[in-house]
């Protein structure tokens, strides 16, 4: 069942008991941040935060930690609540495989309520404020961007929706992280080697399923409207902007209407980001807002960032661990059994895989680091058993325990690339990086004395699974 | 015109009002970019209490890397 809107999601979550209003009056700075980090704390089964009492404002509301835990993570696919992880990522697999599942076009959306051309000032129409104490400003984290390909305009897969931080820089005026390797970096370059503008949406406020989407790691001509409708099992619905050929999430709070300024870098920084460690200050592309639409009493949708864990980790585990699953599967396709990519974005991994002979495991870890994904993650490659669910952390460190010898079982592999913001590269950009079989040696590698694993009483896995009916 | 926190320039200016009469304002620094509220802790707003860690040098920013590169025909 798909979502209509952002308020739709958040009704679900207030009726799910996944929703926390908090009535009492708050600071924009410290407040807000600081309880959605307290919140972060509190465990993995947290609610949503939903602020409408900020000091200084009339009728301000500020939605935080939308997405934040596991239970909200099952309600943004319409699962129950108490769905387990591992479930949830099967369940997430299954459904990317759906993809492409056909957008759905509409004319009109409830954003264009109110829309302004004329003494736009982003400052005075949304709540902005501060996460951390080292932001250079304030932030936009989780808004869909999007943009098309110059060369290939009509190629509806092309278009790309992504989620990249946003520095707030004026009244009408972003500045905006295009990593290299993120899809908007090669739009962005189409543009400035022609030395136009490049044309962009920002939309605010978004039911979960693109915002998942758009935080996917996928290839860069499949659609993120495509895979939203794949992720809700129903058509994805969108509708044009007004300045430009874009195409715009329905059931959006607030939209930005603007371009990336060609041949423009200004001074952006620092942001506290998902590694637990300040990006510093570097120069970055603008975007200059030309058109801003909203609907009445627009909710702002916001994501605090910071020391893992925090909503990031929940938004971008699942969907980050599928791709890479379905990339291993490919190359080995009776093997693999789950892959657990939710340690900072990735940057250690867990596979779970059967071995076909000795070294097999190995081989499979080696794969990771050639996906898309792991050109730029993958740091530690941790492989382990079939019989191993790599989202069990003490199983994983059961079997890193008892199967690893580090002797034949840890393999560095020099001077590999990884992204610029893990702060343990150098240069930045570059790591070694690992690979730890925590496989059982199977021959002809017969070292070790594993002829004799544990078994369970019988039955146990029957009565896992009506202990869980029992307690739903 | 206010001081920046962070790099000292006094070319701060208003950027918002609260919407509530007197509750707060926005200021933002042409210089470094730096934005902050009136009524944030005396280690954001105060230049002398703001962490030295997190100060700019005005100087320095010109030489900040671009991400990403620009092209070679932007290159002065």
């Amino acid at each position: 069942m798909a979502y209509k809107d952002f308020r739709d999601f958040l009704a679900t979550l207030e009726k799910e008991g996944q929703l926390l209003t908090i009535n009492d009056e708050v600071k924009p700075e410290p407040d807000i941040a600081a309880a959605t980090k307290a919140m972060s704390k509190l465990g993995a089964e947290t609610p949503a935060m939903l602020f409408d009492n900020i000091y200084g404002y009339n009728d301000a509301k500020v939605a935080m930690n939308v997405m934040g835990s596991w239970p909200n993570h099952a309600l943004m696919m319409s699962l129950p609540k108490n769905t387990p992880l591992k479930d949830q990522f099967f369940e997430f697999a299954r459904r990317y495989d759906q993809f492409p599942m056909p957008v759905q076009r509409e004319e009109t959306a409830p954003f264009h309520e109110v829309e302004i051309t004329e003494n736009i000032n982003l400052f005075d129409i949304l709540p902005l404020f501060r996460l951390n104490q080292g932001d250079g400003g304030f932030y936009i984290d989780k808004a869909c961007v999007i943009s098309r390909d110059l060369d290939d305009p009509e190629h509806f897969g092309k278009q790309n929706v992504g989620i990249y931080r946003m520095q707030v820089k004026g009244k009408d005026r972003l500045g905006i992280q295009p990593v290299p390797q993120h899809d908007i970096a090669i739009h962005l370059r189409q543009a400035e080697e022609r030395g136009e503008n490049l044309p962009v949406v920002i939309a605010l406020g978004n039911e979960p399923a693109i915002t998942t989407a758009a935080a996917t790691p996928l290839h860069y001509d499949q659609s993120e409207y495509e895979m939203a409708g794949a992720i809700q099992g129903e058509p994805y619905r969108i509708v044009k902007a007004k300045d430009s050929d874009l195409d715009i999430p329905w059931g959006a709070e607030v939209v930005l209407e603007g371009e990336l300024l060609a041949g423009v870098r200004e001074f952006e920084g620092p942001f506290g980001e998902f590694t637990g460690h300040y990006s510093g200050g570097r120069s970055m592309p603008v975007i200059k807002i030309n058109r801003v639409y909203h609907r009445q009493n627009p909710i702002f949708e916001h994501l605090y960032i910071g020391m893992p864990w925090t909503e990031t980790d929940y938004m971008i585990g699942i969907n980050t661990s599928v791709p890479l699953y379905q990339q291993l599967k490919e190359a080995f396709p009776n093997e693999i059994q789950a892959v657990n990519a939710m340690y900072t974005h990735g940057l250690v991994a867990i596979i779970s895989t059967k071995r076909r002979y000795g070294g097999f495991a190995k081989a499979v870890g080696m794969r990771a680091l050639t996906t898309p994904h792991g050109l730029g993650y993958c740091k530690l490659v941790i492989v382990v058993d079939e019989d191993v669910d790599p989202f069990n952390l003490p199983q994983v460190m059961w079997a890193l325990s008892t199967k690893m010898h580090p002797k034949h079982d840890a393999v560095i592999i020099p001077d590999l690339s990884v992204l610029a913001l893990d702060p343990g590269s150098s240069p930045s950009g570059i790591t070694h990086k690992m690979v730890l079989d925590a496989t059982t040696p199977v021959a002809p590698e017969t070292r070790g004395h594993y002829s004799q694993p544990l078994d369970s009483p019988l039955n146990v896995e029957k009565w896992e699974q009506r202990l869980r009916e029992l307690l739903r | 015109m206010h001081t920046c926190p962070r790099c000292e320039s006094k070319k701060a200016e208003v950027v918002s009002k609260s919407p509530v009469e007197g509750a707060w304002e926005v200021y933002m620094c042409p210089v470094c970019i730096f934005t902050w509220r009136s009524i944030e802790p005396e280690t954001i707003t105060n230049p002398e209490k703001y962490n030295r860690a997190f100060k700019v040098n005005p100087a320095d920013i010109p030489f900040a890397e671009n991400v990403p590169a620009l092209p070679a025909k932007y290159i002065k």
